[in-house]
């Protein structure tokens, strides 16, 4: 038994080993150094300054909430997008390959690319304002506003074609004659939908959701530039902390907080689509 | 329950059509079987009727009501797929019951709809399981219940035991053939298997190429098929040719008949079943193979330049021995075919 023992650990460790050094110890790093622990560019000792900075400073605690706000609300939009083009791209229809190249073009522009697009249309004198203005219709204001609509474009306008990508994917494994039983039965196109292709789908939209949601939970560049003034996501805190305050303790606090809301938003994850996985059987994506 | 009607149904894909203009006629309760080889048409054919494919042109009613131009959720047409079509994320009971809730049926209605169609395919026991947690042919019987609950007007199939074992499948086609003359429901029936359409159908309609070639009860098609598509696909058959001789048509072996078997052209269909064949040192045929069958015994028989199939009961008789001298007699007139004629050496067919 030793012996069987210390082959599997021989055998883990390349895999296991790797892991442990670029990803584990990195996050143990950070999370370490969140309580002051080897700390880079100061000295080590325990302390949770740095926790009681970022929950007792209003402009950190209002930056959480708004990293939130920008991981949720432009990964719903982007859903409610993507779920009936996915479906609209699984029909046959005229000018199928070219539509199918397309929608995929915003999946290889780059992030901030898309952020000065969204800022060149959306800014005030932009290119929809200017082509609205004549017709009377005045648009509001859409890059660093309040609400972020302007980061929502351009996050969903990136996010859209890689959700369909996956949702569609998931879409594409039902087997059609599971949708023919569906109509014959009495389902109109809606009600397969809602009844057969989104739960049978749902392995590869939460996928999606899940995906889009912690891209957000960081996202630095386009809230950066498109983004209010106040607040700011916790990402351009920590940016801020790390290169102009030399603050590398509050950052890894910022850091360790950023990736458990993700890491708590994935295990909801599974276990939300656990009792499903075991029901569906073959479906474990 | 109700008639179905077609009328110059046709459909093309691309280059390739699937359908040449058919017509069709099913009687109320009639059980009516498809029967053809793979890419003969009879699987869009059945789309079409279910409305998952649309036509090119033609007309489907349904107890005298046009149909054609309604999606497949307004037709009340029941379809069994080959691939069962189970809702996978659904229990038993749930997808039996989907096509009720999709009617707007009371939950305490529908539930007792629902019960009694399990019953009827006896799965009473596994309302409350997943399909994955079924075999196949109770898999099967979970499809057939899903699609007999919404009392259709019509129940199409579409090789609904393809997928099943030997043995599964003798049983569930059975059980089919007694539930669709309990309910009565005019039903269609695609298959490839001629046993399988034999066993069920009350007829058969043989599709080849897009078009439907032959029909006929199945006795009647067996014994007496016009083409010679419909003589070789359904079951085995020697297709002979034959010498007119005096009002008579003659065998290869030389056996005379009258009657209709001289009237027609030069080749008759000749079930291996329908011969008898005796060891006779002077006889025209030598056995040149044997198959034992278990319940019967297969030999090929030469005649002069023509390989004639024999088939006997395997009770009890001598295995011929290759080389056996034989004399063959037909048992049965033979029976003539309309369809062109073979070349000789293709004479023997399987």
């Amino acid at each position: 038994m030793n012996t069987r023992s210390a082959t599997a650990a021989i055998l883990i460790l390349p895999a296991g080993g790797y892991l442990a050094i670029f990803f584990g110890l990195p996050l143990l790093l950070a999370f370490l150094g969140g309580f002051g622990l080897f700390t880079r560019g100061a000295e080590t000792g325990f302390t949770l300054d740095h926790y009681r900075t970022l929950f007792g400073t209003k402009s950190y605690r209002d930056g959480l909430w708004f990293s939130t706000y920008l991981a949720i609300v432009p990964t719903l939009v982007s859903l409610a997008l993507s779920l009936p083009l996915a479906v609209a791209l699984a029909q046959t229809h005229p000018g199928q390959k070219l539509f199918n190249m397309l929608y995929k073009v915003p999946l290889v522009v780059p992030g901030i690319v898309a952020a000065f697009i969204v800022m060149t249309m959306f800014d005030r004198g932009g290119l929809a304002a200017r082509v609205l203005a004549p017709v009377g219709i005045d648009l509001p204001k859409l890059v660093r506003d309040q609400w972020a609509v302007g980061v929502i474009i351009a996050t969903a306008w990136k996010a859209v074609p890689f959700m369909t990508l996956i949702i569609g994917g998931s879409l594409g494994a039902i087997n059609r004659d599971i949708l023919s039983a569906a109509r014959t039965l009495g389902a109109g196109p809606l009600a397969s939908f809602w009844h057969i292709q989104v739960p049978l789908a749902l392995p590869g939209i939460t996928a999606a959701f899940l995906l889009t949601f912690i891209g957000g939970m960081g996202a630095y560049a386009v809230p950066n530039l498109l983004g209010p003034v106040y607040p700011l996501p916790l990402s351009v805190h920590m940016y801020v902390n790390a290169f102009e305050r030399n603050n590398w303790g509050l950052v890894s606090a910022m850091g360790t907080v950023l990736s458990l809301i993700s890491i708590g938003v994935l295990l909801a994850y599974y276990r939300a689509t656990r009792s499903m996985r075991q029901s569906y059987g073959g479906e474990t994506r | 329950m109700s008639t179905l009607q077609l009328d110059g149904v046709a459909k093309t894909f691309g280059d390739t059509t699937a359908l040449h203009k058919v017509s069709l006629h099913v009687a109320d309760g009639e059980f009516v079987t498809l029967l053809g080889p793979s890419g003969c048409g009879k699987t869009t054919l059945m789309r079409i009727i279910a409305g998952i494919t649309q036509p090119d042109c033609g007309t489907i009613r349904v107890g005298g009501h046009e149909i054609h131009m309604l999606p497949p959720e307004k037709r009340n047409i029941g379809l069994v797929f080959q691939s069962y079509a189970l809702f996978p994320h659904m229990t038993v009971a749930a997808n039996v019951g989907f096509g009720l809730k999709m009617r707007g049926i009371p939950r305490d209605v529908a539930e007792a709809r629902v019960k009694a169609a399990l019953d009827l395919v006896d799965l009473g026991a596994l309302a409350g399981r997943h399909p994955r947690a079924l075999s196949g042919g109770q898999q099967q019987r979970v499809a057939l219940a899903r699609a007999v609950v919404i009392e259709p007007d019509v129940l199409l199939f579409d090789e609904p035991l393809s997928n099943l074992d030997a043995k599964l499948r003798d049983q569930l086609r059975d059980d089919l053939k007694v539930l669709q003359r309990r309910l009565g429901i005019t039903a269609i029936y695609v298959t490839h298997d001629q046993a399988e359409a034999m066993a069920l159908a009350d007829r058969i309609l043989v599709m080849k190429d897009g078009r439907i070639v032959e029909e006929g009860a199945p006795v009647a098609l067996y014994r007496a098929p016009r083409t010679r598509f419909a003589a070789e696909f359904l079951g085995q058959t020697n297709v002979l040719p034959v010498r007119l001789d005096g009002g008579q048509a003659v065998m290869p072996w030389g056996q005379r008949f009258g009657g209709v078997a001289a009237r027609a052209g030069s080749h008759v269909s000749l079930r291996p079943e329908d011969i008898a064949m005796t060891a006779d040192p002077a006889g025209a045929g030598e056995v040149c193979g044997v198959t034992f069958l278990g319940a019967s015994v297969e030999c090929r028989v030469v005649v002069g330049d023509v390989e004639v199939r024999v088939r006997d009961s395997g009770s009890g008789v001598a295995i011929p021995a290759i080389g056996t001298r034989v004399s063959l007699t037909a048992r049965v007139a033979p029976h003539p075919l309309s369809e062109a004629a073979a070349p000789l050496t293709a004479a023997l067919t399987a």
